[in-house]
């Protein structure tokens, strides 16, 4: 390698067509990561979770080559930390004016709710791409960061608007939404002085995705409209405003049994498939993200396989399976101490201390694990087969890029970990 | 002649990629261009940056630069060289080891301290702090959660008034309830005036709302047998009143859901803890609250020459079968511990009549109209 790497440097190398990535970490030491951030995060009540995040971001980054050369996270925890103080300072008043509004009378008092729905919805948004600026500013690679331009803004608002559309339309406007966010994310993104791009398109998307839009959502929606037709509303109107003892019958008479079993199937169809269909919808949302990706003459492809994610999702159900025994086993066996204390001392209040707080930690403790072993299985195997399938050409660029003058934001992503939106 | 070999460097600026020959001077490490031999960068030993990279790549930088040049070695040898020369190149990772226990420890003592703060810290705040609000705040959450409690307390059953007193036949009870009122607050020293009425709720129960005012429920009315007894329960009414309770109540939810809510349990899971943690502790808080209006209750009664031990006997009353669950969950503290407190706090058994027999008679009618 080092010998090669001699002879190569004085004469540029002639560049090879496609390139590709590949990620080198080891599993068993995500595990082993994991697992002690998940016992320390219970020990400290979270406050362990900017250390974890750090810790997992830079497992994933600086195990991964791309053309070659390593990627490599330069954030620290303490970063992380100073944010997320920051966030908190910056949203008490915010929380406490919405504390204030809801014990308003009149409209306020009504409205607060949403409102404080609606803002913390945008504000989330906001942070996303704050966020995602940090991120990009401690990624470097070959000694040279990212960054990110733009308004986060302007971001938030065009979010918020595709959202809208997105559940205006039940999802058809999605890949459209896509398009048009990765575009504005991609375009205010910069390896150095390279800007990068988006050329993926929303039509191209919805009509892959059209298929899994239909299967789920199609019989949804074919069930209300079947399930408000099959209703009478003149005789449920009827039913609802005559009162009296056998409203429970003529309601029954306005056709609303068959309607109800109609929607319930709908909705349970729809929630089936959605599950089973998952899988294929990340990868083929990967599979086009990673096609429309640009940076100057670099361009992405992917041999991303639709099998292998259904595989690394089948690890995940089998390792939730075996955690589920092992869990059913420690509820017997906690029982049995609660039992063996409450003979002992009673039923007092440490008895009843005890109880609860063992419940609390029993459930504390089936999330951090489900949530560990999600990561160590999906997570992590989805970010080795999204680089290793990953294939490059046009990477003579990468040799040319030079530093750019902006650094990023001394803090961290404060507010997206105290809206709780942040990412990996 | 010195250790040497070779190695990757970026020398941060443009990310062309250079092989290049890696000398171990006494100071640092001399970073020269293998083909043309020029000196590339100068790195002391105590200023090398040890960063994470896939196993067999050694990948330093300099700590503190503000170019991100980086230097990778892939040769064990001189991977081994440079890791002896150098301080911070910590390839067993023992530093690291030592930094991750410092964070484990002050995060221990972060949690445990917010714990604690939580426990002691916001209930001792929120006393200093209700003193201080002013009235015309205290009145203001009053009218809110006035509106809130009505909402859940008024079914608005066929056309019948919330409030009892105005009906007909009624005014005679609303009298006597006025005069009962005044009597116990005219010795109470309030920073605000009383506003009680009776409402009809079927429950044997009074509750106290922020700004003074206080609510009697039918009920209660209905199972008191003496005008004492009424009384008592009405004067701990007016204990959380003289305490702010109301205010003070608002401002512990505040505190926990503040401490809970936004600094810990921010993970998968954490929100049961921080369901739990609230649970509780305001159970605690309402338990301590209960506990001094009790006492509250016990002197105005005294004060008024009215027999304190009333209370006691209501509460017996109406305890009955109600409060099944934990001990740990319930908003107010045992009945027999109540009664057994309050009794020990009387110290005169004098009683003079609070209200005439005729007086009382009309009181227990204050709902009966419509």
């Amino acid at each position: 390698m080092t010998a090669e790497a001699l002879s190569d440097a004085p004469v540029q190398p002639p560049p090879a067509p496609v390139v590709g990535a590949r990620f080198l970490g080891s599993e068993p030491v995500f595990w082993r990561l994991l697992s002690r951030g998940a016992l320390l995060l219970f020990a400290t009540l979270g406050i362990y979770r900017f250390w974890l995040a750090t810790d997992v971001r830079r497992f994933l980054w600086n195990n991964t080559e791309i053309a070659g050369e390593g990627l490599e996270y330069i954030g620290t925890a303490r970063e992380l930390l100073l944010g997320f103080l920051i966030a908190v300072a910056l949203l008490v008043p915010l929380n406490v004016a919405f504390f204030l509004a809801a014990f308003s009378s009149g409209t306020l008092g009504q409205v607060a709710g949403t409102l404080a729905f609606a803002v913390l919805a945008a504000l989330g948004q906001f942070a996303v791409y704050r966020a995602r600026r940090y991120r990009l500013s401690r990624t470097v690679y070959r000694g040279i960061r990212f960054h990110q331009t733009g308004s986060a803004v302007r971001y938030a608002i065009c979010a918020i608007f595709w959202w809208g559309m997105i559940a205006a339309t039940l999802g058809l406007a999605y890949p459209f939404a896509q398009a048009s966010l990765e575009r504005y994310k991609l375009r205010n993104t910069f390896y150095g002085d390279l800007q990068g791009q988006f050329d993926g398109w929303g039509t191209r998307l919805l009509f892959r995705g059209f298929l899994l839009w239909l299967v789920v959502v199609g019989p949804f929606v074919f069930g209300l409209i079947v399930a408000v037709g099959a209703i009478d509303w003149t005789a449920l109107g009827e039913a609802l405003s005559a009162g009296g003892s056998d409203v429970a019958s003529r309601i029954e008479a306005a056709g609303v049994g068959p309607a109800l079993v109609v929607a319930v199937l709908a909705v349970s169809w729809s929630v089936l498939a959605a599950a089973l269909l998952y899988p294929a919808f990340q990868a083929m949302l990967l599979h086009w993200w990673i096609s429309g990706l640009r940076f100057g003459e670099l361009t992405a492809t992917s041999g991303l396989r639709m099998r292998e994610i259904y595989r690394l999702y089948a690890g995940f159900v089998s390792y939730a399976l075996l955690a589920a025994l092992v869990f059913g086993v420690g509820s017997i066996i906690g029982l049995v101490i609660i039992g063996a204390f409450e003979s002992m001392f009673g039923k007092g209040i440490a008895t009843e201390l005890l109880t609860t707080a063992m419940l609390i930690g029993t459930y504390v403790i089936v999330a951090l694990a489900y949530s560990t072993i999600y990561q160590a299985t999906v997570k992590v195997r989805f970010w080795k087969h999204a680089f290793d399938t990953l294939e490059l050409s046009g990477t003579e660029v990468l040799e040319r890029v030079k530093a750019a003058p902006t650094t990023g934001s001394p803090v961290g992503e404060g507010l997206a970990d105290a809206l709780n939106v942040g990412g990996i | 002649m010195r250790a040497a070999g070779t190695g990757m460097f970026f020398d941060g600026t443009s990310s062309a990629k250079r092989a290049v020959l890696v000398e171990l001077d006494p100071e640092g490490l001399v970073i020269r261009d293998a083909e043309e031999r020029h000196m590339l960068a100068r790195w002391p030993y105590d200023q090398l940056d040890h960063l994470a990279a896939p196993g067999g790549v050694l990948r330093l930088g300099r700590a503190g630069a503000q170019q991100l040049a980086r230097l990778e070695v892939r040769d064990p040898d001189l991977a081994h060289k440079i890791d002896d020369a150098s301080l911070p190149v910590d390839r067993s990772g023992a530093i690291a080891r030592r930094g991750r226990m410092k964070v484990v420890t002050w995060s221990f003592a972060a949690m445990a301290s917010l714990v604690l703060g939580g426990v002691y810290g916001i209930p001792a705040l929120a006393d200093r702090i209700a003193p201080f609000v002013p009235v015309g705040v205290e009145r203001w959450l009053g009218r809110a959660v006035d509106g809130q409690v009505r909402a859940m307390l008024d079914k608005g059953g066929a056309g019948e008034a919330f409030e009892c007193g105005s009906g007909p036949g009624e005014g005679a009870g609303q009298a006597a309830l006025t005069k009962l009122i005044g009597k116990l607050e005219a010795r109470a020293n309030l920073h605000i005036p009383l506003s009680a009425k009776a409402v009809r709720r079927g429950e044997a129960n009074a509750i106290a709302l922020p700004g003074g005012r206080v609510y009697v429920f039918q009920g209660l009315i209905d199972r008191s047998e003496r005008p004492d007894e009424l009384a008592g329960v009405l004067a701990h009414e007016i204990g959380h009143v003289a305490h702010r309770d109301g205010t003070r109540s608002i401002l512990q939810a505040a505190g926990v859901s503040f401490l809970f809510g936004m600094l810990l349990g921010d993970f998968v899971g954490g929100s049961a803890v921080v369901l739990g943690a609230r649970a509780v502790l305001q159970k605690s808080y309402s338990r301590d609250v209960e506990t001094s209006a009790d006492a509250f209750s016990v002197d105005l009664m005294q004060r008024v020459g009215a027999d304190a031990r009333a209370l006691g006997t209501i509460l017996n009353r109406i305890a009955g079968a109600n409060h099944p669950g934990m001990v740990i969950l319930r908003d107010h503290p045992d009945t027999k511990l109540r009664v057994s407190a309050i009794n020990s706090r009387v110290t005169s058994t004098a009683s003079h009549p609070l209200l005439e027999p005729s007086e009382w008679a009309a009181l227990k009618r204050i709902c009966a109209g419509r």
